[in-house]
């Protein structure tokens, strides 16, 4: 603590200490102790602390006395915990400075992370982001650049977020067969070679239709008549018609 | 262009090792170690130093930048182009993050590398989520482990870090007032 502190403290004590061992302000009690000159193994702070709280409870101390009470206990706490460890020594005031001054240090330290956390935030902000280059799909063989599975579903999960949810439900008997929609399939496969994705749900207008016609699109390529390709990433997945290999 | 030696043990000069050390990255178009240049080259890694310098200088000004994020090198585009790159690419990058994230990130940044613990003791709270986070977003990673008992884990940054910021390296990192490197 600064010497303007203690010296406040002596005029307007932040707690009178009443026990059989020790009686007086609690500052003195702490300055003794770190002298040694009082035993604090005698001096109960757990009761100490529990009539500290009764007294904040009828009196409302100001935040700076409470702030003080806490301080001078936390050390009394820490002077009797190491009192009884004998391996422990605790200094002098030198030490308390020396804690106090490390209290303070993290303190700035911190603050001044805090600032240059705002600094990357603004820059990140700024949008001012590199990119690596994407392969070049000229490049790399078609077989490289197949759509994987997870491709294709999540192509699929935006096209059901764009049918109405299925939250009402009103029973209707509808029918959509899979046998029908495979046809569909195959008759726009004949009339254009290559479709996009989205296109082939266009006239989809209920979720199970959609899903059906998911369904017989996998079927179609699973039997070898269609398969599906992106030609960039992030690019639009497309369907293409494909002549089915007759007996493997 | 002369074909008169068989290149295998062919020296070149600072310029012409900057324009393989282009085309490497160009190809590769990844995050390249300098060890690993120094094989593909075939130079040693003061030559690789400075044909990397070489190479950055000579892309000043134009759409490529040459980014390093301690030894490693990556070709991508100058943060200055972001606009139109992001209109082409419409790519998913990680957009705002939480205080709690860029504050571990600078700590991680100033002072890596470190531990776990350590980010906990400037920050003063619990730091695993946050770590996790931005570890699934690629903006950190395990570096190394400390010589300690429970050889705790070693945060650093990741090139992917410079790239949202557009940072050439981290040497452009704001200057921190003052950084003890000495403590992990």
């Amino acid at each position: 603590m600064s010497p303007e502190i203690t010296a406040e403290l002596e005029r307007d004590p932040v707690y009178l200490v009443r026990t059989p061992a020790f009686d007086g302000p609690i500052e003195l009690l702490l300055t003794l102790a770190q002298r040694a000159e009082v035993d604090l193994k005698a001096i109960p702070l757990a009761g100490l602390t529990d009539d500290y709280l009764r007294a904040i409870e009828q009196d409302h101390p100001p935040l700076d006395r409470l702030a003080a009470f806490l301080v001078i206990g936390a050390r009394l706490v820490q002077l009797k915990a190491a009192g009884l460890m004998p391996q422990a020594t605790v200094g002098e005031e030198e030490d308390l400075q020396a804690w106090e001054d490390a209290i303070k240090g993290r303190l700035e330290e911190y603050k001044r992370f805090k600032e240059l956390a705002d600094s990357l935030m603004r820059r990140h902000a700024s949008g001012r982001f590199t990119f690596a280059g994407l392969l070049e799909p000229d490049v790399i063989p078609q077989a490289r650049v197949q759509v994987s599975l997870d491709a294709v579903a999540s192509a699929f999960r935006q096209v059901l977020d764009r049918l109405p949810p299925a939250d009402q439900v009103t029973v209707e008997m509808e029918h959509v067969s899979l046998a029908e929609k495979l046809e569909e399939l195959r008759q726009m496969l004949a009339r254009q070679a290559q479709l996009n994705f989205s296109a082939i749900f266009r006239h989809a207008r209920t979720r199970l239709e959609a899903v059906v016609t998911f369904l017989a699109l996998l079927e179609l390529i699973r039997i070898g008549e269609a398969r599906v390709a992106q030609v960039s990433a992030f690019g639009e997945i497309t369907v293409h018609r494909q002549e089915r290999k007759e007996a493997e | 262009m002369s074909s008169s030696t068989d290149g295998a043990t062919q020296v070149r000069d600072t310029t012409g090792l900057a324009a393989a050390l282009e085309a490497v990255l160009f190809t590769l178009n990844r995050a390249v170690t300098v060890l690993e240049l120094q094989d593909i080259l075939q130079s040693p890694l003061p030559d690789i130093e400075a044909a990397a310098a070489s190479l950055s200088d000579a892309l000043l000004g134009r759409g490529l930048f040459l980014q390093r994020h301690q030894d490693q090198l990556q070709l991508v585009t100058d943060p200055g182009q972001s606009d139109v790159v992001r209109r082409v690419l419409r790519p998913e990058y990680p957009s705002r993050l939480s205080p709690a994230a860029y504050e571990t990130l600078a700590i991680i940044a100033y002072r890596q590398p470190l531990t776990r613990a350590r980010i906990e003791e400037i920050r003063g709270v619990n730091c695993e989520a946050v770590l996790e986070s931005l570890e699934e977003k690629g903006l950190i990673t395990e570096t190394g482990r400390l010589d300690t008992p429970g050889t705790p884990r070693l945060f650093g940054t990741t090139m992917k870090f410079l790239q949202i910021l557009g940072l050439r390296s981290l040497d452009e990192l704001p200057p921190s007032p003052q950084s003890d490197s000495t403590s992990s």
